[in-house]
């Protein structure tokens, strides 16, 4: 219990500090947002809008930079993020909530099947070390992961987009027709995804397969594994509940991060393949110094993260019952 | 048109759900039967559906397709007026008031008729939020009240003219009853927009817009293309694969090697870049060696204008004069005697001799310098444009061949346009919005109640020109409609422009502009050009797509 209270303790002081460094940082950025917005249209406004656009977006209000960070705080509690600067007037919540759904399917679904097959191949690899998976498998992935993701998505456009045609090569979903809750537009989803997720899958898998495999490496020359096999149990039953569950630990945190990010989208895969998500929303928020949007994108992507590393915390604790102790 | 769209050996587990559902996609040819027609505008993110004409940004995706204004009137051909919710307008009291006489018989989209009583309600709703007012008419305007039952009475603070083309073509004219209970017009979202144009909002999502026909519009027959889609693109390269593709009949594009990127690719496909401004250098007129006017003449002789457009922008941006004045497109305002004096004359060896005569001397080096200073610039351009910073590499090194050293730097967007604002460069290159004449550019570059003090943002004049003489030439334009006046100013201006050099111009700014003619007739051209073409021009893209027509 104490274990529990201390690690809520760390979690509501480690958002606290973001949501300050998230309210501090935007405002040390030179220019704003009524700048930003004159030079995305020019060539396209009149000057003279400069005026307009700075009455709108409530620039040089004089208000104290105290006074409004107290404003913040209190709009953050009661989620109130405001208007989107970028999309005005749109609403920065009605903003992120049409992006997240598509940073979670594909980038969510993406992480975890990474991780899931990273793992399994990793724990099999290290099971038959120098066998020809553990030969083939770890540097292959390696190399694939240090590929940067836009150079293997604009291959895999050009490849199996252009050249076979066997996937759309941009979108979420065919952008002309109108979104509706049918197999066919549900399909229409799953075709556009393909080609960006396995872009993700494939850069990411080789981390895990190399994390878990050396983890597992270790893992079986421990005493209990020999002891089950001496004992002869079925090698099926050691590979999985003795050592991988064992090598599995120190994994967790990294994946329960990568989960956190899943928030934070892919702006590389999301630019490439012009899909909608957070992650070029983010960039592009930055970029247009749109102040509400950015704020509530890193709380979003902070409060995930840290929720995502309290729950592997516990996860941990649960599963390991040395941490408890020690800690 | 349609993508492939066929499920691969990579998703045999999807491969069941998929397969089914793609053969279950209905056919996108809309209930008219007709192939929509879509429109290819990247902008760099996904659409906000929120449509209010009155934002800088949102407009282009309402004004002149849902809402329309008073005239159009066209850049691409000197002004020329045409009649669209105003049937007339005449200019009285020595040019202070501005009366139009509304159209009748025209409907808002939901059934409601259009009134005169709509044109004032509009005009007052900017004059109440001054945060809508993008082009600030409320700065010259004193009042704008209804007359009759289908006149409308603009009353200006001083002699306006040239505020016609703001009054007329730019501010989109609202529904007052449904804008008079929106509670905040300003942050309100418009979900759904009600205007009188040829077409209404039939669908958004961030991914695309869809716009269908307006069955009742005021002009019997039009618009013949029934369905338009705008799909939103992250990157230039996905809307660029889009209209190579074929995806597109209609895009707004910059394309590299656009001849064999795109016009090869399909019989019908073409492209046209009219010019309608300047990307200039704007010398730092305030401070460093810029407020020197013999350098400032010097750059201008020495760069190479036609070799930066060959080797920056693939020749698709035509080479600009010293006068300040767009060519073909406003030609028939370019002033034969400023020409004389410079024009954009390339004449390396005068460059030098200007420098040597204000005492600037040739280092070992190959660099001039004076009293011990080198001639060391810097000149700052948005490095997200990539065509801009090569063509400061090509300036760069056109000008180290006189003498001049120029250092290229390729900031962030934001930071640069703020840099431009605040006056915090060297040399900055950059582009005015301009109009319908030469004279709106002019008056960006060079009227000084544009400008502001070094640090503080300045809308235009953002060399920070200043001239009594000039203020007075820019007034008196605003006060008088006969052309052989303006002209007169026009050609004393471009005189300024060539002696003074306040700015440089280097390149033409083009509307970008891609077509199939195959799929489409009615396009404007170089012959007939009845419109600016580009997706982002309004409200002349929504004047573009009424004059479409389907080939088959």
């Amino acid at each position: 219990m104490r274990f529990l209270a201390r690690r809520l303790g760390f979690l509501l002081i480690a958002l606290w500090a973001a949501m300050t460094v998230n309210f501090l940082i935007p405002r040390l950025m030179p220019g704003n947002p009524a700048e930003a917005m004159m030079g995305r249209l020019r060539g396209h406004i009149n000057p003279a809008s400069l005026k307009a656009l700075e009455v709108a977006f409530g620039i040089n209000t004089h208000q104290s930079l105290i006074s409004s960070y107290f404003q913040y705080l209190n709009n953050c509690v009661h989620l109130n993020f405001g208007i989107s600067l970028l999309d005005f007037p749109e609403p920065v919540s009605h903003v992120i909530s049409q992006a997240l759904p598509w940073s979670l399917g594909l980038v969510g679904v993406s992480t975890i099947l990474g991780f899931l097959i990273g793992t399994m191949l990793g724990a099999v690899a290290a099971w038959r070390r120098g066998g020809a998976l553990d030969s083939v498998l770890p540097p292959v992935f390696i190399v694939i992961s240090a590929f940067p993701y836009f150079f293997l998505g604009l291959l895999f456009i050009w490849f199996f987009g252009l050249t076979l045609g066997w996937f759309p090569i941009l979108g979420g979903y065919t952008e002309t027709v109108t979104p509706s809750l049918t197999f066919g537009f549900i399909g229409n989803i799953l075709d556009h995804s393909i080609l960006p997720a396995f872009t993700i899958l494939i850069t990411s898998i080789g981390g895990w397969i190399l994390t878990m495999r050396n983890n597992m490496i270790t893992v079986v020359a421990e005493d209990y594994v020999k002891m089950g096999r001496a004992k002869g149990l079925k090698p099926r039953r050691i590979l999985w509940q003795y050592a991988g569950r064992n090598a599995l630990l120190p994994n967790l945190t990294g994946f329960a991060m990568s989960l956190g990010f899943v928030i934070s989208g892919a702006i590389l895969v999301e630019y490439v393949f012009n899909y909608p998500g957070l992650g070029f929303l983010l960039l592009q928020a930055v970029e247009n110094e749109d102040y509400p949007l950015m704020q509530a994108l890193f709380l979003l992507i902070t409060v995930a993260v840290l929720v995502a590393i309290f729950i592997a915390d516990i996860a941990t604790a649960l599963l390991d019952p040395r941490t408890r102790t020690t800690s | 048109m349609r993508r492939k769209s066929r499920v691969g050996l990579l998703a045999s587990t999807l491969a069941l759900v998929a397969s089914t559902c793609v053969m279950g996609m209905p056919a996108i040819a809309g209930a008219s039967g007709q192939v929509p027609l879509n429109l290819d505008n990247e902008q760099g993110e996904l659409w906000p559906c929120a449509f209010t004409p009155f934002n800088g940004f949102d407009a282009m995706f309402s004004v002149g397709t849902i809402y329309e204004t008073l005239d159009f009137v066209n850049a691409l051909q000197n002004s020329k007026v045409t009649p669209w919710l105003a049937t007339s307008y005449a200019w009285s009291n020595s040019n202070k008031t501005l009366t139009f006489t509304i159209r009748s018989g025209v409907k808002w989209t939901d059934g409601t008729p259009f009134s005169a009583a709509d044109v004032a309600y509009t005009f007052n709703l900017l004059k109440k939020y001054p945060a809508l007012d993008l082009n600030a008419v409320w700065s010259v305007l004193s009042s704008v009240k209804q007359s009759g039952a289908n006149k409308v009475v603009f009353n200006f603070s001083t002699s306006a003219v040239p505020y016609f083309y703001y009054v007329a073509d730019q501010v989109p004219i609202v529904p007052q009853h449904i804008w008079s209970k929106i509670k905040n017009p300003v942050t309100d979202p418009i979900a759904k927009p009600v205007g009188t144009g040829g077409y209404e909002l039939s669908s958004c999502t961030p991914q695309n817009i869809k716009w269908t026909a307006n069955p009742h519009y005021w002009q019997a027959g039009l618009p013949v293309v029934k369905t338009l889609n705008m799909p939103a693109f992250l990157s230039n390269n996905s809307a660029n694969e889009y209209l190579a593709q074929g995806f597109s009949a209609y895009g707004a594009q910059f394309i590299p090697n656009i001849k064999s990127y795109f016009v090869a690719k399909k019989a019908g496909n073409g492209y046209w870049f009219p010019p309608v401004a300047n990307v200039s250098l704007f010398p730092n007129l305030k401070s460093g060696p810029t407020a020197d006017v013999a350098v400032r003449e010097a750059i201008s002789y020495g760069i190479n204008r036609a070799a930066i457009s060959q080797k920056g922008e693939y020749g698709y941006e035509p080479p600009a004069s010293q006068t300040g004045v767009v060519a073909p497109t406003f030609k028939t305002w370019s002033s034969s005697s400023a020409m004389a004096l410079a024009g954009n004359s390339y004449n390396p060896a005068k460059a030098k001799s200007v420098l040597v005569a204000d005492g600037y001397k040739m280092g070992s080096d190959g660099f001039f310098s004076k009293n011990g200073k080198e001639l060391d610039l810097t000149v700052v351009t948005n490095g997200g444009y990539s065509d801009w910073v090569a063509s400061m590499q090509v300036v760069s090194q056109e000008l180290a061949k006189v003498g001049i050293k120029v250092t290229v730097n390729g900031a962030a967007a934001s930071n640069f346009t703020t840099d431009v604002l605040n006056g915090n460069f060297q040399l900055a290159y950059d582009v005015e919005t301009g109009g319908p004449s030469p004279f709106y550019e002019m008056r960006q570059w060079l009227y000084s109640k544009n400008s502001a003090a070094i640090g503080k943002p300045a809308p235009s004049n953002w060399e920070r020109f200043s001239s009594p003489a000039v203020d007075a030439l820019l007034n008196q334009y605003g006060s008088t409609t006969s052309a052989t006046a303006q002209h007169t100013i026009i050609n004393k201006l471009q005189t300024i422009m060539v002696q003074q050099l306040p700015v440089i111009p280097v390149l033409e700014e083009v509307d970008w502009f891609q077509y199939n003619s195959n799929e489409y007739s009615g396009f404007p051209s170089a012959t007939n050009p009845y419109a600016q073409p580009g997706l982002y021009n309004v409200p002349d893209w929504g004047v573009v797509v009424l004059h479409l027509k389907p080939k088959k």
